[in-house]
């Protein structure tokens, strides 16, 4: 998939798309809005990962051009700005996704995989975990056929961690991913680590889980080799 | 404390009612010498009269060599009496004396006046009864009574009246200030009034609070930009480490060091993401236009949190009675409030302890409770509990001590107070009142 990247801090430009061609994306940059809305208008992208505070630009603006243009990519919105009333016409502006300054890599791929499936209309496959499915559509996971009673808290965890497989995830990711909405100060809160706890309690009680593995002093992940 | 169109009516009636005292202390002597020298001129009057009457028909009408002469009306009210002075003494003068007429003893001013005619010594007694003279004394005794009663009352009511129509704009003023803890939403329509004390008062408050305004939105617009400017090379470092963090070939000791600087730098974000919030609240940045239930969102948090407190072996539960249906607030706002204000007492709870979230109808008002029995507050922790970056322990890694200072804005911006009472070693109790309205 074609990306360009709107972002007029070159270095974060650059991590970005570092960071997406790892994930197999052709990655375009560009650190003006005239730079970027000449690219919107000679070439197609599938996303425009767009920060709101361009010099020269108002970055809405670009969005309003790129659907006048008729063009097909979707937008996500990068900024640091984050007024809300920014956010609620950047969404009514038709952009797709609205991503606050600093953010995880992994979360903003897991955006960007989030549109594209809207856009494509793509079906959540059944993930197999081991000797459990999880199905992504009715939210469930299954063991054997039975089904393993997971709070809502503790779905989304292990799916954050399912999409991301093969990947480290560090609590913060993680924290940020579930409880991104609530605005406290755990940044060094235990929550994750109770959840992983809870969650491989219940898995246990069905089979074990050697799959969700814990990266000593970072993270958590789940290995791509035990889950087939 | 009394308010002054209060105390202004009642300074004057009680100067009033003093002088009034005064004066009918005074009254009785005053008006007796009034009286007394009145009747006094009335009988040097008489006697004149009665001198000249003798020198147009003389003596003999009224006395012979052994008879004397004695007249007066029927209530004994005055007499005159002529008789034969027992000394020779010249007399003229006015004495208070008793006589016994008709067996009756009766107190009397009476003139004594010695005169001669042909050598013959007289002697002429004037009198007027006392009775009459103390009883128009009471009589204008009581007037006087009743007129400054009437006096008193009367000007005790307009007096009041007066002062509360005089005092209107001061009370405009006060009603203003009401409004002084949030300077943008104070009352810059100047108060009518027509005394000019009211009025320089008036504007020098208008443009106070005008001036504070403006460095509160200062304030509030750097604290914004600041934060704003520190996100970016936040966010750059970040997917540095982020990127550098996945790169296959790393040794474990760089993994660590990296993960460090991750977390070093979360929390930085996390404490410049919290004054953003702080900032973006007081300058109104978020709407309120959500309506639900807030035992509903309690129930939420309780089972948010409710594997972190059994991981602390802390028991949490919720005891709700009543339910408030509020309108026009922040959802997500009083989530956070109520998630860090609960979270906060679960860190601060020992094993063993209990977390109990009581919703209930105080004095009208909705009433959320957060109790704990947890180590408790000093005074001096209580004072500072909800300033930012002021932590219970100031050693604890936990949190950046901003968590309550949100709830504290959060509740401000929904006005809804919010307050903390708690005993060393028993636990704290959090209190959250509604406003009525809500």
């Amino acid at each position: 998939m074609n990306v360009l990247i709107v972002e007029d801090e070159k270095s974060l430009a650059g991590e970005i798309a570092e960071f997406l061609k790892s994930e197999n994306f052709l990655c375009d940059t560009a650190n003006t809005g005239t730079e970027a809305s000449e690219k919107i208008a000679i070439n197609l992208y599938d996303f425009v990962l767009l920060d709101l505070g361009l010099p020269d630009y108002n970055g809405l603006d670009l969005i309003r051009e790129a659907k006048i243009n008729n063009s097909e990519a979707s937008f996500i919105i990068i900024t640091a700005r984050g007024a809300v009333e920014d956010k609620v016409r950047g969404l009514n502006l038709g952009a797709d996704d609205y991503l606050a300054k600093p953010f995880a890599l992994v979360e903003l791929l897991s955006r960007i995989n989030a549109v594209a499936r809207r856009k494509f209309n793509l079906t959540n496959k059944d993930i197999s975990l081991g000797e459990f499915t999880m199905q992504v559509q009715s939210r469930k996971l299954l063991c054997n056929g039975s089904e393993v009673d997971l709070t809502k808290k503790e779905f989304d965890l292990l799916q954050y961690l399912v999409l991301n497989k093969g990947k480290v995830l560090t609590r913060h990711q993680l924290y940020e991913h579930i409880w991104g909405n609530i605005l406290d100060d755990q940044y060094d809160s235990n929550f994750i680590d109770v959840h992983i706890k809870n969650l491989r309690k219940k898995l246990n009680l069905h089979a074990p889980s050697p799959w969700l593995g814990t990266v000593r002093g970072i993270g958590y992940r789940i290995s791509t080799e035990q889950t087939d | 404390m009394l308010k002054l169109n209060f105390k202004l009516p009642l300074f004057n009636l009680i100067s009033k009612i003093a002088f009034t005292g005064l004066f009918l202390l005074l009254m009785p002597y005053i008006i007796e010498r009034i009286n007394l020298r009145q009747v006094d001129n009335d009988l040097v009057q008489k006697r004149e009269q009665v001198l000249s009457l003798i020198g147009d028909i003389g003596i003999e009408p009224f006395i012979t060599s052994d008879s004397s002469f004695g007249s007066f009306n029927i209530l004994k009210e005055e007499f005159i009496s002529i008789e034969k002075p027992v000394s020779d003494e010249d007399l003229n003068y006015i004495e208070v004396t008793s006589r016994i007429i008709e067996g009756e003893e009766i107190a009397y001013r009476v003139l004594n006046y010695s005169f001669k005619i042909d050598d013959q010594a007289f002697l002429l007694e004037i009198g007027k009864s006392l009775d009459s003279i103390f009883h128009t004394e009471r009589n204008i005794r009581n007037l006087m009574l009743v007129f400054l009663a009437f006096i008193i009352v009367i000007t005790f009511f307009t007096d009041t009246l007066y002062t509360r129509i005089l005092l209107t704009p001061l009370e405009r003023i006060k009603g203003k200030l009401k409004m002084i803890s949030d300077p943008s939403l104070f009352d810059r329509i100047p108060v009518k009034t027509s005394t000019s004390d009211f009025r320089r008062l008036d504007d020098a408050l208008c443009e106070v609070m005008e001036n504070i305004n403006l460095l509160f939105q200062k304030e509030k617009e750097i604290t914004v930009n600041i934060s704003h400017e520190l996100m970016t090379p936040i966010a750059v470092l970040r997917s540095k480490l982020e990127n550098l963090l996945s790169k296959e070939d790393l040794n474990l000791k760089t993994e660590e060091k990296i993960e460090d600087s991750l977390k070093t730098l979360q929390r930085l974000q996390s404490l410049v993401s919290s004054l953003l919030l702080i900032a973006r609240i007081e300058s109104n940045q978020y709407l309120r236009e959500d309506s639900f239930s807030l035992n509903d969102v309690l129930k939420e948090i309780v089972s948010e949190l409710y594997p972190i407190a059994e991981d602390a072996c802390v028991k949490l539960k919720h005891d709700l009675s009543d339910d408030l249906q509020i309108k026009e607030a922040n959802r997500s706002l009083i989530f956070s409030m109520f998630f860090n204000v609960v979270n906060n007492a679960i860190k601060n709870t020992p094993l063993g302890g209990q977390v109990i979230i009581y919703s209930l109808i105080d004095h009208e008002k909705y009433n959320v409770l957060v109790c704990d029995t947890g180590r408790g507050m000093t005074e001096s922790q209580k004072s500072t509990l909800f300033s930012r970056f002021k932590t219970r322990d100031r050693n604890s890694s936990e949190g950046t001590g901003i968590g309550l200072a949100i709830a504290k804005t959060i509740a401000d911006f929904h006005k809804i107070e919010i307050s903390a009472s708690s005993e060393l070693g028993k636990g704290t109790i959090f209190s959250f009142f509604f406003p009525e309205n809500s």
